[in-house]
């Protein structure tokens, strides 16, 4: 078996028996409550021993034919979840998705291929400008507090 | 029956309704040309924005999108050889090859009227069909809905994408991510990790989002360097006396087959069109002319993909169980906008389940207008690029996941699944089995639970009760049917 074959069967197997782990964890309730139905514990094992039999399945499958990989151009991919983890930081330290926003959409632009700047950074502000009032003026939603929110707010 | 047609035929005397499935049929046939979006990123992206429209209103606007998107798909397949959908993906076989003849007009002609027959054919099929099947289900109980759900999972296993295990890991996923937070009816929590923004469980709106927009965000880099080319397209032709001829027992054909497939829990427009395509094929006198622009074929895949749709309403409406990823979505919108799906929607709120017809229908017509006078318009905008496109997707996927709840941590669960979906489908998994098994996840703990109560722990009952044998036995020929039919051929050969 090829090293990348088996790495998909290993993390779902091992998704499985942590799931089973963690449910064998959970407390258990008296026999009034539950009756003649099921702990809370007993269809998450359940659908993880069926888990395993597909896995089981899947192997052989994996064993006779080897899966096609999705191609990727690795960069953007890649440089995406980075922006991801960005937009997540900015908007713990700002407080302000609308501050993060505009920046990763900026990145993304860049990152993405687009060689106009400017482009890039007019789309970065139009867009979530106009969702931003949309959502506020027509939904009336309120979005959290943060650095330029508060400004908006008062 | 008078009440319904009033209710159906009000739809096209409201103007601000039918301003907004203009509006939304508009939309949907731009995000159907745009590569990637499709009808189930562009529900999931819009379901936010439904938020604070009436029922009725909310559900048009979805249910639009999925019949505008889904035909959409056939305008870049035709012109680009890109499908916009993956249920146009058997449009490029004869549609591209057809343009390149220089008869991209005629192509889209052909595609256009045949969407649009498929799509009215299914809604009046959805009409019919959908209150009959209600009143069986009011003789649903507990062990039926249990039966159902687990036929309808079953089902994920012959999804067009992925394989039928990876759909039905993907599924057991699904159903297992229904299980996070307190359990229903001992409350204990289960998965939380301590976290108590999901003791109501996980929410479908950022999960949704995660799956089909975000996990489609990181998929599509891979477009990045992509060079696409155009052919050119100078007015789109109705189909002439003479394409008629050829097509309308073909369509007829692919109505029945996308409305049946539409039907099947879990099946959806990519099937059909592709069976729908393959049947044409089939049946045709001249089968030498398909794979190299071949009018039946394209009037096959598109009125069976538009067929489906109306199909695919009648198990969410009905029983709650979607027929496809996007129906999930318009199940959530339902659900979102306290309309439970089920037999009862059938006498409680009759009016509005036709008005939501009735949109559907009006939806119909329109992209056939839009279709037959603007398709070379929205095929430009296939062209936007992707450095402008794929940013907004983002935006409107956060923004959408946080506007539900009003909660950051959906927009982290959106981006979360986001990723995995991603890798999920990197894998070859597809995401709409995950999906669908965590809409249906509830339902089949809640129903085995209600069971096992019915019968006094006694779990074999469930298979004593006639429809429900009848559903388990579907389900079991639905999973292991084509194995033991080849099985049964290799011990005959």
């Amino acid at each position: 078996m090829k090293k990348k074959l088996y790495i998909i069967p290993l993390f779902l197997t091992l998704f499985s028996f942590v799931v089973i782990y963690l449910s064998l964890q959970l407390e258990t309730s008296p026999e009034m409550i539950v009756g003649d139905s099921m702990q809370a514990r007993s269809f998450p094992i359940f659908l993880m021993v069926i888990n395993l039999m597909l896995v089981g399945i899947l192997s052989l499958q994996f064993y006779k034919t080897y899966p096609k990989e999705v191609e990727l151009e690795k960069f953007p991919t890649w440089s995406s979840m980075l922006l991801f983890l960005i937009f997540y930081i900015l908007v713990k330290v700002s407080g302000d998705m609308f501050v993060a926003i505009p920046i990763v959409m900026f990145l993304m632009g860049l990152t993405w291929g687009q060689k106009k700047v400017w482009i890039s950074l007019v789309n970065a502000i139009a867009t979530p400008l106009s969702v931003f009032l949309l959502f506020d003026y027509v939904l009336q939603v309120r979005f959290p507090r943060g650095w330029l929110t508060n400004i908006y707010y008062g | 029956m008078i009440e319904a047609l009033s209710a159906m035929g009000s739809v096209f005397t409201d103007p601000y309704l039918l301003g907004l499935i203009f509006a939304t049929t508009v939309l949907g046939v731009i995000i159907g040309v745009l590569p990637g979006l499709g009808a189930t990123t562009g529900a999931a992206l819009l379901l936010p924005f439904t938020l604070t429209m009436e029922p009725v209103q909310a559900i048009a606007v979805l249910s639009t999108i999925y019949v505008s998107a889904t035909f959409a798909g056939s305008i870049t397949a035709i012109l680009i050889n890109t499908p916009g959908t993956s249920a146009a993906a058997a449009t490029t076989f004869d549609g591209y090859p057809l343009a390149q003849k220089g008869e991209a007009g005629r192509a889209l002609g052909i595609a256009v009227v045949s969407s649009t027959v498929g799509g009215v054919f299914s809604v009046i099929v959805l009409c019919i069909a959908a209150p009959l099947l209600a009143r069986v289900a009011y003789e649903f109980r507990p062990p039926e809905y249990f039966a159902l759900t687990i036929f309808g999972l079953s089902m994920l296993a012959s999804i067009s994408a992925g394989g039928a295990v990876k759909n039905l890991i993907g599924g057991i996923f699904g159903v297992w991510l229904s299980t996070i937070g307190a359990e229903r009816v001992t409350a204990i929590e289960r998965f939380m990790f301590g976290n108590y923004d999901l003791y109501e469980g996980l929410s479908f709106v950022p999960v949704f989002i995660g799956l089909f927009a975000i996990s489609e965000l990181l998929v599509q880099s891979k477009m990045v360097n992509k060079i696409v080319e155009t052919v050119a397209l100078k007015a789109v032709k109705l189909p002439t006396k003479e394409d008629y001829k050829r097509i309308w027992k073909t369509i007829l054909r692919s109505c029945g087959i996308g409305t049946f497939i539409g039907v099947l829990p879990a099946e959806g427009a990519t099937v059909a069109s592709m069976i729908g395509y393959s049947e044409a094929k089939r049946w045709s006198k001249n089968k030498e002319e398909f794979g190299k622009g071949s009018v039946e074929g394209i009037a096959g895949a598109e009125a069976a993909n538009n067929a489906a749709t109306g199909g695919a309403m009648v198990p969410t409406m009905v029983l709650g169980i979607p027929g496809s990823g996007t129906t999930a979505i318009i199940l959530v919108g339902l659900m979102v906008h306290g309309l439970r799906p089920g037999a009862y929607l059938f006498t409680e709120q009759v009016e509005k389940v036709y008005q939501i017809f009735g949109s559907m229908l009006l939806a119909n017509l329109m992209f056939m207008a839009m279709g037959l006078y603007a398709a070379r318009l929205f095929a430009r905008v296939s062209l936007v690029p992707i450095s402008i496109l794929w940013p907004i997707v983002f935006a409107l996927s956060v923004i959408g996941a946080y506007a539900l709840s009003q909660s950051l941590i959906d927009v982290w669960i959106a981006l979360i699944f986001g990723v995995i979906g991603f890798f999920a489908r990197r894998h070859g998994f597809a995401v709409a089995p995950i999906a669908v098994g965590l809409i249906l996840g509830e339902m089949v703990e809640t129903n085995l639970q209600h069971s096992l109560k019915m019968y006094d722990g006694q779990w074999w009952m469930i298979f004593a009760q006639p429809l429900a044998a009848f559903f388990l036995i579907l389900a079991f020929l639905g999973l292991c049917g084509p194995y033991l039919y080849s099985l049964i051929i290799r011990h005959k050969d």
